[in-house]
């Protein structure tokens, strides 16, 4: 019985793993938090640090930034997260006075405490912490894995994201949160995100169907029903300027021990573009980090050579664009860095 | 390490080859505690002298209360044992609790105290192995078991890995007895406890966590007043999810013990099926229920000393079952929650004494789905991280929140109802027989292929799942 229990597994495995490569999967890392402290892990003290949400993650180009900065990067980067957790894990490092490149799309940037764009951030931050042996060999173990096996991807084709897929209508009014992209990107041990060829055209399918989950993503949800309109705006106000005060203090004690920090925005383009111009413009929250930090920051729109790239699926280039904009970042990075 | 990881699939599988490759005894049990304490010192190594120290006290405390003369001179070594193990628990689990109270108490009769903010790190499985190490003491003093001559063999008896950090608690007393002979290698025993673990990592990964983590997470978590029907969802999915979890976790160390040879009691017995509060604590955590009546509710009296006294032993030994889940008032609520059931029912029971119409099958099942409905209100304490929260959670249950917000997904409420009306089929199908009898009732086909889907089911959920409830406490 049991010879013909682990044949049944084996059949049903291996027919999973046909089917999800036919519909465009491929064998990649799952991006966890195991994974994001090895990387953790391997920031020294004059490291220089990617931290932000997933532009800065699928953006920047190793390679080409080793080339540029004389260094390889830390890609601390996560999708969906906040920077500000990481940022402050930094500065709070004694020993780190290296650089820092942060990304800011301001949504996630300005995340109130409790968000899941905060959680996310901090979930790893302490991952770096409470992180037991146990959990450290499973990474180890799950690698190869993954690297060989495409159904393994935790956010995309595990039991509870396939139950997620099912289209299942919500009662009205439900208060459901939207649903993420599926998959778009492949990650590899340096924690690298590339986007796969299958969204990289802006006219694809794929492209086309994250294009508009990104949209509900973005946009504000509608205050919660239990606490007063005008009191949830003034508690909104409050830790909008406490993050900015927070960001300060950061930024100033990384300075103080002879670190440096450039904050930079990402290309994004279509209908994101518009509704990020309209909900959070670049006067609000971009230059009132830059004003209260005296740190320097790079804006795509005001370098025409950075300002040329499109996204495919709104938010993010592709892997082939990707090389080429870190190519063009580098000096403005060097200048802003004063290397 | 957790049974549903990668790490315990390659460990378990190295240490289930080298022990049965070993022909000596001796080699084999070392083998054992070496691997145990593998196990506990892949969450945090320190604590694994921690885990010996207790050990090694209780073996020599052991020792003295079975040489002690007299009934005074034992009492004394137990106290030390008791208060060994109960300060060692206290310390690591209600260290900060006990002084936020104290400041509480100190501020109501006008002293401000600010007690510094210890930095406890809770050893996980700490309830657990110091209830298995206490038992030894208590049960050399009772002069149910003699004390064993070796310190290994009692260390393998606590840390025996597949129960240390999440149960059943397993007495000293069931388990060295086993460790006098080997094993003889089975097969078929082999088969089942991998049979056990499917079913206990699919009860773990597929249903408490993939099925109805989410939705109980989503509702208690919810800061604003919820309708009625998300409120009851919420409790339902809560009341699945902790069943399933620690049953779960119960199944898989059973199942492990017997892959290696040993064998543990059941630790749950289809509870969702009891008629009555009573039999729900001999289906619930049986371990833990069985432990506090033979070494609490017995020597305060239990129901021998009068209905009034005994009523009061009940809610005393719940209060301390609370308790034991947690360093909060919300565990000590269930807790009493269940000693009030308890004497209520005991109270009926009296009154009503041996009415025939009790038994027919519709009044079973409706005090089934009553208990059922009781033991769901309670769940709401244990899992709400505040009495604000269990405060609003019981108002939307009980329509206090019309205009309330909807926020289950249609998804997770046919999920939620799916797996309860199934679980609650399989306890009731289940309840008077044990898996092993029901197992050997179906056709063979039909238990290759469940045994093949529920490892699939696993496999799908690529361990994305959280630790174990239980190893909280």
């Amino acid at each position: 019985m049991t010879v013909i229990v682990v044949l049944m597994i084996l059949a049903a495995a291996a027919a999973w793993e046909i089917y999800v490569r036919s519909i465009g999967y491929a064998p990649t890392l799952n991006d966890n938090e195991d994974l994001w402290t090895m990387a953790r892990r391997r920031v020294t003290p004059e490291s220089v640090v990617i931290i932000g949400d997933s532009r800065a993650w699928f953006d920047l180009d190793l390679d080409e930034l080793q080339k540029g900065l004389g260094k390889r990067p830390v890609q601390l980067g996560m999708k969906g997260s906040c920077a500000y957790p990481v940022l402050a894990d930094l500065a709070n490092d004694e020993t780190f006075h290296g650089t820092i490149i942060c990304s800011i799309t301001a949504r996630l940037f300005m995340a109130p405490p409790g968000s899941p764009p905060m959680d996310h951030s901090a979930k790893a931050v302490r991952r770096t912490r409470t992180q037991t042996p146990a959990q450290r060999a499973s990474q180890y173990l799950a690698m190869p894995l993954e690297e060989h096996v495409a159904f393994l991807k935790q956010e995309e084709l595990d039991l509870a994201q396939l139950l997620k897929g099912l289209p299942i209508p919500n009662r009205p009014g439900a208060l459901v949160p939207p649903r993420f992209p599926p998959y778009f990107a492949t990650v590899d041990r340096e924690r690298r995100a590339r986007m796969i060829e299958q969204c990289a055209d802006a006219n694809g399918e794929l492209a086309r169907r994250i294009q508009q989950i990104w949209i509900p993503l973005f946009t504000p949800p509608p205050p919660p029903t239990y606490i007063p309109r005008a009191e949830f705006g003034k508690q909104m106000g409050q830790a909008i300027e406490q993050r900015f005060r927070d960001v300060a203090s950061a930024v100033a004690k990384l300075r103080a021990r002879g670190g440096k920090i450039v904050f930079v925005s990402f290309p994004h383009s279509g209908g994101l573009k518009e509704l990020e111009d309209r909900e959070t413009p670049r006067a609000g929250i971009w230059e009132r980090v830059l004003k209260d930090t005296a740190a320097s920051g790079i804006h795509y729109e005001d370098y025409p050579e950075l300002a040329t790239f499109t996204c495919p699926e709104w938010s993010h280039l592709s892997a082939g664009d990707s090389v080429e904009f870190s190519k063009r970042l580098v000096p403005h990075l060097r200048a802003a860095l004063q290397l | 390490m957790l049974f549903n990881s990668l790490t315990f699939v390659v460990f378990f599988t190295v240490v289930v080859a080298a022990y049965w490759s070993m022909r000596s005894w001796t080699l084999r049990k070392n083998l054992l505690v070496v691997a145990s304490y593998i196990f506990y010192g892949a969450w945090n190594p320190p604590f694994a002298a921690l885990l010996f120290t207790t050990t090694a006290m209780d073996f020599w405390l052991g020792a003295r209360i079975a040489r002690a003369k007299g009934h005074h001179a034992k009492k004394v070594w137990l106290v030390a044992s008791v208060a060994m193990n109960l300060s060692m628990l206290g310390f690591f689990k209600y260290g900060n609790f006990l002084l936020e109270n104290f400041q509480w108490l100190m501020a109501r009769v006008g002293v401000i105290y600010q007690p510094p903010h210890l930095d406890i790190l809770l050893p996980v499985g700490i309830s657990f192995y110091t209830f298995h190490s206490l038992s030894y003491t208590l049960d050399v003093h009772r002069g149910v078991m003699q004390p064993t001559k070796s310190l290994r063999d009692f260390v393998l008896a606590v840390s025996f890995f597949p129960q240390l950090v999440a149960g059943p608690i397993v007495r000293a007393g069931d388990f060295l007895p086993q460790l006098l002979a080997p094993p003889k290698p089975q097969t078929g025993r082999f088969l089942w406890g991998l049979a056990l673990m499917t079913l206990g990592l699919f009860e773990k990964v597929v249903l408490a966590d993939t099925m109805l983590a989410g939705s109980a997470d989503t509702v208690f978590g919810y800061a604003g007043p919820l309708v009625a029907l998300d409120s009851w969802m919420g409790v339902i999915a809560f009341a699945g999810q902790i069943f399933f979890d620690f049953a779960g976790y119960s199944t898989c160390a059973i199942g492990a013990a017997l892959c290696l040879g040993f064998h543990l009691k059941d630790n749950f017995r289809f509870p969702y099926a009891a008629i009555g509060f009573s039999d729900f604590w001999r289906r619930w955590h049986i371990s833990l229920s069985t432990f506090l009546r033979d070494y609490l509710y017995f020597p305060l009296g239990g129901n021998r000393v009068g209905w009034a006294r005994a009523s009061i032993n009940l809610v005393i030994v719940m209060f301390l079952g609370g308790l034991w889940h947690g360093a909060a008032w919300t565990f000590v609520v269930w807790g009493l929650l269940h000693g009030f059931y308890l004497v209520i029912e005991h109270v009926l029971r009296a009154f009503l004494g041996n009415k025939t119409w009790t038994d027919s099958l519709a009044m079973k099942v409706l005090l089934g789905l009553l208990t059922y409905a009781a033991v769901c209100l309670a769940w709401v304490f244990f899992r709400a991280s505040d009495f604000a929260t269990a405060t609003r959670m019981l108002q939307g249950m009980f329509g206090g929140h019309p205009r309330g917000d909807a926020i289950l997904a249609t998804r997770e409420m046919l999920q939620i109802g799916g797996v309860t009306f199934f679980m609650m089929l399989a306890h009731w199908s289940l309840r008077d027989i044990s898996i092993e009898q029901a197992v050997e009732r179906l056709p063979r086909w039909l238990v290759t292929t469940v045994w093949a889907v529920m490892a699939c089911a696993i496999i799908l959920t690529q361990g994305s799942s959280n630790a174990f409830i239980y190893f909280q406490f």
